[in-house]
Order: C-alpha cells, then sequence, then structure tokens
C-alpha cells in the first residue's frame, strides 16, 4: 500500500488489536442492545441502530465481516429489539447481497453516493418493518414511518463517523 | 468479494461463489422464520422469554440508575419554592378529605345496594407489580419492557394496569422480565365504554402514542373533549371500569385520546390476572 507507506511511522506496539476481526459484528450487536437503554417512547421514532451500524459498515468497508454472519447478526437484533423473528435476518442478509451486486456496478464512491444509498436501504429497512407490523395485525398509517424514516437518515452520518472512527482504532492506525 | 472479478483463481472464484449462496440461504432462512413468527407465534415463546431474561434486566439495572438521578433533580428542585409548595398540598389534602368522605359513604351505599341485589363480584388480587423498564424504539410496534416475569407467576394474557388507567398486556414472557402490548399499540383493541352514559365504544391504538376511539354504534359522533373512557369488561380479558383515555380530539366518526397511564411516566405498573381465565385460551396472541 503506497498510502500507508507514505504515512508517518507507527508507534511500536500499534496495530491490529486482538479479535479485530469480531469488532464489527459485536459493535452490530451492541447498537442492536441499544434497545434495552431504560427509555420507555411514547412513538417509535428512534432510528433502527443495528441496522444503521450494519451498513455503515458495509458501506465503509467490503469485507468487515464474512457476508453470511448477516444472518445471526439479523437474528439477534431481532431477539434484543424484540421484532418480528426472521425479518432482519432476511432483510440484513439481502442488504448484504445487494451492496455486493451495488460494489461490482458501481465506478466510483463518494460521500453522497454513501449517504443515498444508506437513505435507499433504511427506506427500504423502514417499509419492509412497517408491512410486517401490518401482516402482524397492527396496521398504522404509513405517513407514521416518515418522521422516523427522516431521524434514521440524518443520524446515519453520525454512525458513518463514528464506525469508522472504531475502525481505525481497531486497526490501529 | 472485494473485488467485482476474483481473477483466474479458481479458489477465489469459488469462494465469491458460496457467499452469494450463503447469502441467499440466510434470506431464505429468515423468510421462513418471519413466515412462522407471523403464522405460528407461540412457536417463539420460549426464544423470545430467553432474549428478555438477557435485556429486561440490563434496562432494569440502568432504569434505577436513571431514577436515582432523576430523583437527586427533582429532590432537590422540590426544596426551591418549598413554602408555597406546602401551603398548596395542605389545600389539596383538606378538599381531598372532604372527597374521601364523600367516597365512603358512597362506597357504603353500593355494598348495601349490592347486597339487596345479591350481585358477586369476582375479587382479583395483583399477580405481580413492576417496572415499565423500557419500549420498543423503532418500529411501528408498541411495546414495553415489564420487570417481572413468569417466575413472580406473570403469564402470556394478563392484563396489566397501573394506578393511574389500563397499560395494555402481556405477549412475551421471559422468567424476570415479561413485553407488554401496549394499549396505544395498533394490535391491541379493547372493549370500553363512555364514562358518561355508558355508550360502548372500541378502543384501537394509533401507534404513536395516542388511541383511536370509535362508537359500536354508528350515528351521532357521542364524544366530547375531555371525556374519559373506561374498561367495559366485554371478552373477559380485561376487567371492568379501568380507566383508559382521555379524549383530546374528535374527527368524523369517532375521536383521539390519549391513554391516561402514560407509560413514560408510570412508576408501578400492576399485573392482574385475566377477568375471566377462560379469556386468554380463546383470545390467543
Amino acid at each position: 500500500m503506497v498510502r500507508a507507506a507514505l504515512a508517518t511511522k507507527r508507534k511500536i506496539g500499534q496495530g491490529p488489536k486482538t479479535l479485530a476481526v469480531f469488532l464489527p459484528a459485536v459493535t452490530v450487536v451492541a447498537a442492536s442492545l441499544l434497545a434495552a437503554l431504560p427509555i420507555v417512547a411514547e412513538a417509535g421514532w428512534y432510528p433502527d441502530f443495528g441496522f444503521l451500524v450494519l451498513i455503515s459498515w458495509r458501506l465503509l468497508r467490503a469485507d468487515p465481516w464474512p457476508g453470511w454472519w448477516a444472518g445471526p447478526m439479523g437474528l439477534a437484533n431481532d431477539l434484543l429489539t424484540g421484532g418480528p423473528i426472521g425479518l432482519s435476518v432476511a432483510l440484513w442478509s439481502a442488504t448484504m447481497l445487494a451492496l455486493d451486486l451495488v460494489d461490482r456496478r458501481t465506478m466510483w464512491r463518494d460521500y453522497w453516493i454513501e449517504w443515498g444509498l444508506a437513505a435507499v436501504l433504511i427506506a427500504i429497512d423502514e417499509w419492509l418493518q412497517w408491512r410486517v407490523a401490518a401482516l402482524g395485525g397492527a396496521r398504522v398509517p404509513i405517513q407514521a414511518i416518515v418522521p422516523p424514516l427522516i431521524l434514521s437518515i440524518c443520524v446515519f452520518p453520525l454512525s458513518a463517523w463514528l464506525v469508522s472512527r472504531i475502525d481505525r482504532w481497531r486497526l490501529g492506525r | 468479494m472485494a473485488t467485482a472479478r476474483p481473477g483466474w483463481s479458481r479458489r477465489a472464484q469459488y469462494s465469491l461463489f458460496f457467499s452469494f449462496l450463503a447469502l441467499i440461504a440466510g434470506i431464505l432462512v429468515g423468510l421462513f422464520l418471519l413466515a412462522l413468527s407471523l403464522l405460528a407465534p407461540a412457536r417463539f415463546e420460549s426464544v423470545r422469554g430467553a432474549a428478555l431474561d438477557i435485556t429486561g434486566p440490563i434496562s432494569s439495572a440502568l432504569h434505577e440508575v436513571t431514577e436515582t438521578a432523576k430523583g437527586l433533580v427533582t429532590g432537590a428542585g422540590n426544596y426551591w419554592d418549598a413554602a408555597n409548595q406546602n401551603g398548596g398540598l395542605r389545600r389539596e389534602r383538606d378538599a381531598m378529605r372532604r372527597q374521601i368522605i364523600q367516597a365512603k359513604a358512597i362506597a357504603q351505599e353500593n355494598r348495601q345496594l349490592k347486597a339487596t341485589l345479591q350481585l358477586r363480584e369476582a375479587q382479583h388480587d395483583a399477580v405481580a407489580i413492576g417496572r415499565l423498564v423500557g419500549s420498543s424504539f423503532s418500529s411501528p410496534r408498541r411495546f414495553a419492557i415489564l420487570s417481572v416475569g413468569s417466575s413472580d407467576g406473570v403469564r402470556i394474557g394478563m392484563p396489566v394496569r397501573s394506578p393511574d388507567g389500563l397499560v395494555g398486556r402481556i405477549v412475551d414472557g421471559g422468567a424476570l422480565a415479561s413485553r407488554v402490548l401496549l394499549v396505544s399499540d395498533r394490535a391491541n383493541i379493547v372493549p370500553a365504554r363512555l364514562l358518561r352514559g355508558g355508550i360502548p365504544v372500541i378502543s384501537q391504538g394509533r401507534g404513536d402514542g395516542t388511541i383511536d376511539v370509535r362508537p359500536l354504534e354508528v350515528g351521532r359522533n357521542p364524544f366530547k373533549r375531555g371525556d374519559i373512557i373506561i374498561t367495559s369488561g366485554t371478552g373477559g380479558l380485561y376487567p371492568p371500569l379501568v380507566p383508559i383515555a382521555r379524549i383530546v380530539k374528535l374527527d368524523d366518526d369517532g375521536a383521539v385520546a390519549i391513554p391516561l397511564a402514560d407509560p413514560a411516566n408510570t412508576s408501578f405498573a400492576i399485573v392482574e390476572p385475566p377477568y375471566e381465565p377462560a379469556a386468554i385460551a380463546a383470545d390467543g396472541p
């Protein structure tokens, strides 16, 4: 890597952390675990933290984890947030697959494209949650998903920034 | 999968191919689980209960911390303006005492009337008393996490209330915590009636912390702002005469109401046995 060669010399003892391979997945599960925060919310306007961190990692790097890990992570998210079991398993696996296909097509990437992609993915996520809730007997008007959608899209850059910091820390850069 | 074309390496080609296969398998498994959880929710009861036992105690512990912090702040605030508060409270207490005497007289009269009518009334004791320590964050559904579980005798389907009003009913039960379907959830339909006049109505959550109220009989809109909705006991799941909500806005054929038991400020939630135990079996999840 040319860029790494140009960078300032690393200090001794700096390098990838132990278990750096597992760290991205751990952060995703930790984000899902935010649902255990003692906040009783009147309306479900909070972003889907697990999904946000998942796409932040995947948009930052192509290989944060082997693709199939998305399934078990989705199951953990379903169980921790109390959502319908299986929704995140399918959705997160499909997201990994979709982003793999997008990677084969896109010529270049910048912040705006990433944010746009994230917005589309978040919209699909919110819509599917709404759809599954309707199937489960809770048909709320579709307008109800607009505020959480906008909030999630606005929070994405923050989560992407946090994830990039964690990535640099875990690799000892 | 880092590169679009893995090159001539057979190994790289295979690994790319198999990773795609694994993802597709993941999607299929997820869809299968989803179908199962929509069609046969009872199948996942134990798994969901076990997951609740992981998150529930965390929420409870964090809840204690935030409550303590909140208590310190409000405690300090109470010393401010203490004399005024004192006077206000004293006036309130005197008014309250007069009302209590009246209420006692009414209760006595009520008992005598019931005795003459030979009405018998099932008395229900609380199964368990817990705290609402968390809620669903990011979904159209409205669930809350209650800090008592099956080890305290809580079972799926039991109604939950607070001193202020109806909170909801238990839908998932772990050993240490349980999940409550709030009255503001779209799927929670409560048979109710107007306190003023006793007109039968149906209360259904709107998913955003408020409740839709509709009269059972189509016709004139019977609601007024400030009306109180109470449970009717129809269906046998919820006990009768528990206040549910206060009407804040009228619309075409009904009204929008706000739950009296605000789950965010409810300190204690009381789990009661179902009003008629047969209702749980009939109601299902």
